[in-house]
């Protein structure tokens, strides 16, 4: 397959890839993150490691801030 | 700055320790009943062993207090002034030592003066007041 | 964004140490300032403290009349309309009629605290509400601002202040809490601008050192005089620092209605300020909760906006990162310089060794100061300047949104506005209208009296503030608004029309602030169906629009556009600061079954509300008294003649790509939603035809979209609340609210 979904829209998938690729690929920089892979909730500190299945439905919920 | 330190090895923590200095600094210093409202705390840990909870002067909260009302004085202890305290409590909440007491009779907080009080009540001369020097203002 | 590149561009900005407690002076020649003034009356009272959050009476001043007296808050008022905002609106309404204008006598400026305001433990509780007729829209303006007058007034005994009337020379009003005195003096000879006139008062009406934070000023300053666009400064005194600060009632040109009432300054002085002040029914309740926040910034505020550090401004380069940074008024998403403007700039360039709360007990302490600043221009030039900011705003607005990258000029603009009394949101918006008139030739140097108003040009940017401060040039053109700028355009045959109508980004007369709803349907809805005008108070929808993906579906956008303004309407009702709602969250946000509502910390809202007043209140309630006061603002509206559908029209820059090159810049984006959305194949189309097409689709899309959310809202198709609606609501104990639902189809 070599694709994942990332808030439903499509990303190519690569051998080992982690929740920090994905947010470095999509350029996901807002500070204040809930993140789940697969329905499952990735916490802070595993985003560097945490893996990313090929096909995976990933939802990276931003939580809105400012203004 | 004058620094009130603890040797754990003297203390009596999680032995038989009657909590001399807390009631000592409670009733005498702030005179308040209980040695639960002391402005230091010896408790004893799940695994038997025992922890102090100190001010050891640090300064942090002298950063963070929108009144201005904790400086430290000649001596280098922080104090608190409570007609300058708007009793907002950020300094409790920003004190990584858990250092700052409430008496939720008073809206003003407080914290330990290093007066030494109670390294006269410890039985076991656990605990001293000390001159170290005063370390430079953090920004948290 | 390494430091070295900080270095490089900004040598003289390192983390450190400028003294941030020296300044140019303005205390010189004070007391004659001060012999000059002439006791028009004197008034007293006796001082009094809240009881549960209320203290029960409101104070009304007529500066044309001098009269003044208390007026008592009901039951009723309690019971319909909370407090704040409400209560602000409220009063407005008994005091105009459907004919009154902006700058008639009858138009009041109200300053409303709320039930919390004045607490010191939660932070972000120190808000009031001012609420005028706008010399903009010429409907009702509500515009929340910090800084210590709302609380000091609460403790001097008054849930508002009320000032109607205009006076025929120039008014000081000065309240001092402690002695219970009123007095309305003359005040020929002061400077109107605020920094420097904040300052002398500031130390006018202290008895001495120490009693300064116990002062609060209320000012304008000259841009305000000359232009539609004026706000209101409201002081605090920074200790640390040894000077004034200003927070801002920006929005809606209540400063232009205060200069026209001649009024340079109101002062209050208030008593010292202590914890227990609004005499909560359970005080314990609001400590703890308190300090729960202050350990959750402690700990949280460092790996999550970091607001302690560098304020709002901390989503600057977040912004350009989603391509929704606006650049070059609204047709950009990013650029390439935004780097120059980001939030590690001004974690450096601004003083952090201190304690930036607008009120105390506000560990957010997002009110970032840089200190040292040396003006480049103007009539403070070579002054030694503290700047209250970047803010987010200001760095969008007056910076990327006008193509200004440079950090000095940014504060420069920033500084003038602010001392001016101009909003800079409003300012950035309309420099950055007339901009892009300049480039697209609708202006030109004669036009602009000389002004090259080319993108970045922060030195021409600057002139032309100074033009609006001074009443003269192109400057006072640009003071009218981007509404009425483009009418004058268009009568001068300046342009295309239709050019000109969509890319001046206003609704209802108010200039959009600095949010690209461009791709995003439901912030489409966020800024235009509002009540006062585009501001971002009511709705921030674009992340869970646009890159969640929570809102598919167009009754999802209207349930949001339904719950988020009256969510965010109920902080204005009680005195609070929306930013330690959602600009923190607790560690284990993320496991509850809404993490974007924050529901610790709704939660913890509905306990210090409950702990403040004696009650005990559920969600349900935050909505319905909300909702109460929305509606009743919805219906002013209709009364002073808008608040219909007509006028919740979006100009097409809002909604989409205006010109070629906007359209170019996103096409892949734009022939996708023709694909899949309109159902049009783009191929084979010229980029004209294509632009019309996605043109089409959009607009009926925004159209749909209001239908649906007027419906949600239990509005006519017209947008007019419904007489069941207003039933619902209770609102029909006052019968006028029917008559006018119903006369407009309600």
């Amino acid at each position: 397959m070599n694709m994942i979904q990332v808030n439903g829209d499509p990303l190519a998938w690569s051998a080992g890839m982690t929740v920090r690729d994905v947010l470095t690929l999509r350029r996901f920089t807002f500070p204040m993150l809930v993140i789940t892979v697969d329905g499952d909730l990735v916490d802070r500190k595993d985003y560097d490691t945490a893996p990313v299945p090929d096909g995976a439905d990933v939802q990276v919920l931003h939580l809105m801030s400012g203004g | 700055m004058r620094q009130l330190r603890i040797d754990m090895g003297k203390c009596n923590a999680g032995r038989d320790c009657r909590h001399e200095c807390e009631e000592a600094c409670a009733v005498k210093v702030f005179k308040l009943d209980g040695p639960e409202h002391a402005a230091l705390h010896i408790r004893e840990l799940p695994d038997g062993t025992g922890q102090a909870i100190l001010c050891d002067q640090c300064g942090d909260c002298v950063v963070v207090c929108p009144a201005d009302a904790l400086k430290r004085n000649k001596m280098g202890t922080v104090v608190l002034d409570k007609n300058l305290c708007v009793g907002c409590y950020t300094c409790i909440g920003f004190c990584e030592k858990h250092a700052f007491e409430r008496n939720p009779e008073w809206v003003v907080p407080f914290k330990c003066i290093a007066c030494g009080i109670c390294v006269k009540a410890c039985p076991h001369a656990a605990l001293e007041i000390v001159d170290v020097p005063t370390p430079d203002y953090r920004i948290i | 964004m390494s430091s070295n590149t900080i270095q490089a561009d900004y040598p003289q900005f390192h983390r450190c140490e400028v003294d941030f407690t020296t300044r140019t002076e303005y205390v010189e020649g004070m007391e004659a300032l001060k012999a000059a003034h002439q006791v028009l009356k004197e008034w007293t009272f006796t001082p009094s403290l809240p009881e549960r959050g209320y203290t029960n009476r409101t104070l009304y001043l007529n500066v044309g009349t001098l009269e003044i007296r208390e007026r008592p808050v009901t039951q009723q008022m309690k019971d319909v309309f909370t407090g704040g905002r409400g209560f602000g609106l409220w009063h407005l309404w008994n005091a105009v009629t459907p004919k009154t204008r902006w700058n008639d006598p009858e138009n009041e400026i109200i300053i409303m605290p709320g039930p919390v305001s004045g607490i010191t433990q939660y932070p972000g509780s120190g808000k009031s509400l001012v609420v005028s007729l706008s010399p903009q829209t010429e409907i009702p303006i509500d515009s929340n601002v910090g800084g210590y007058f709302g609380p000091l007034l609460k403790f001097s005994g008054y849930d508002g202040l009320e000032i109607q009337g205009k006076s025929d020379q120039e008014l000081i009003v000065f309240i001092d809490g402690q002695k219970g005195l009123l007095r309305v003096e003359t005040a020929p000879a002061e400077p109107v601008d605020s920094h420097v006139l904040a300052e002398i008062l500031t130390h006018m009406y202290a008895e001495d050192e120490k009693d300064r934070v116990n002062i609060s000023v209320v000012s304008a300053g000259s841009a305000a005089e000359h232009s539609l666009i004026g706000m209101l400064n409201f002081s605090w005194y920074d200790k640390r620092r040894g000077c004034i600060r200003l927070k801002q009632a920006g929005r809606g040109g209540i400063g232009t209605v205060f200069r026209d009432k001649k009024i340079k300054a109101l002062v209050i002085r208030g008593p010292e300020v202590k914890g227990d002040l609004n005499h909560p029914k359970d005080f314990e309740t609001i400590a703890r909760t308190g300090i729960k926040l202050h350990k959750e910034l402690r700990s949280n505020d460092p790996v999550q906006c970091l607001m302690r550090r560098n304020g709002t401004a901390h989503i600057v380069e977040i912004m350009d990162a989603y391509d929704l940074l606006p650049v070059h008024n609204y047709q950009y998403g990013s650029h390439p310089e935004t780097h120059k403007i980001a939030s590690y700039i001004w974690d450096q360039r601004c003083t952090q060794r201190t304690a930036d709360g607008c009120w105390y007990g506000c560990s957010m302490a997002c009110a970032k100061g840089a200190d040292g600043v040396e003006l480049r221009t103007g009539p403070y030039k070579g002054h030694r300047v503290t700047v209250d900011g970047p803010e987010y705003e200001n760095a969008a607005g007056l910076g990327s949104n006008c193509g200004v990258f440079d950090a000095e000029y940014l504060l420069e603009l920033n500084f003038y506005c602010d001392t001016y009394g101009i909003c800079t949101i409003t300012y950035a918006t309309i420099c950055a209208f007339v901009m892009e008139c300049y480039q697209r030739g609708i202006l030109d140097k004669e036009r602009t009296g000389g002004l090259d108003l080319t993108w970045g040009n922060a030195v021409d940017d600057l002139e032309m503030m100074h033009q609006m401060a001074r009443g003269e040039g192109f400057g006072k053109i640009a003071g009218l608004g981007v509404k009425r700028m483009k009418e004058l355009f268009i009568r001068n045959g300046w342009g295309d029309p239709d050019l000109i109508n969509d890319i001046g980004m206003e609704n209802k007369g108010l200039e959009y602030s600095q949010y690209m709803s461009k791709e995003s349907l439901a912030q489409q809805g966020g800024y235009a169906l509002t009540n006062k005008g585009p501001q971002h108070d009511e709705a921030w929808l674009i992340f869970m629009d646009m890159v969640n993906k929570q809102l598919p579906t167009f009754e999802d956008k209207a349930e949001a556009l339904y719950y988020f303004p009256l969510f965010r309407t109920w902080f204005g009702l009680y005195g609070w600061c929306k930013l330690p709602w959602n600009d923190v969250a607790p560690s284990d946000n993320a496991k509850t079954s809404e993490p974007a509502k924050i529901p610790e910390h709704v939660q913890n809202y509905l306990d210090i509300a409950g702990a403040m007043r004696g009650v005990k209140l559920t969600s349900e309630d935050m909505l319905n008294e909300s909702a109460r006061v929305y509606n009743f603002q919805r219906i002013f509206n209709i009364r002073m003649g808008k608040g219909l559908r007509v006028h919740d029209h979006a100009p097409y820059r809002s909604i989409g790509p205006v010109t070629r090159e906007e359209y170019e810049s996103r096409i892949e984006r734009y022939e996708k939603e023709l694909r899949e959305q309109a159902g049009i194949d783009p191929a084979g189309l010229t980029l004209e035809e294509k632009m019309a097409a996605t043109r089409k689709y959009r607009t009926d899309r925004y159209e749909k979209l209001v239908n649906t959310v007027y419906a949600r809202r239990g509005w006519t198709l017209d947008g007019v609340p419904t007489q069941a609606r207003v039933k619902e609501l209770g609102l029909d104990v006052f019968p006028e609210l029917v008559e006018i639902v119903k006369a407009y189809g309600g």
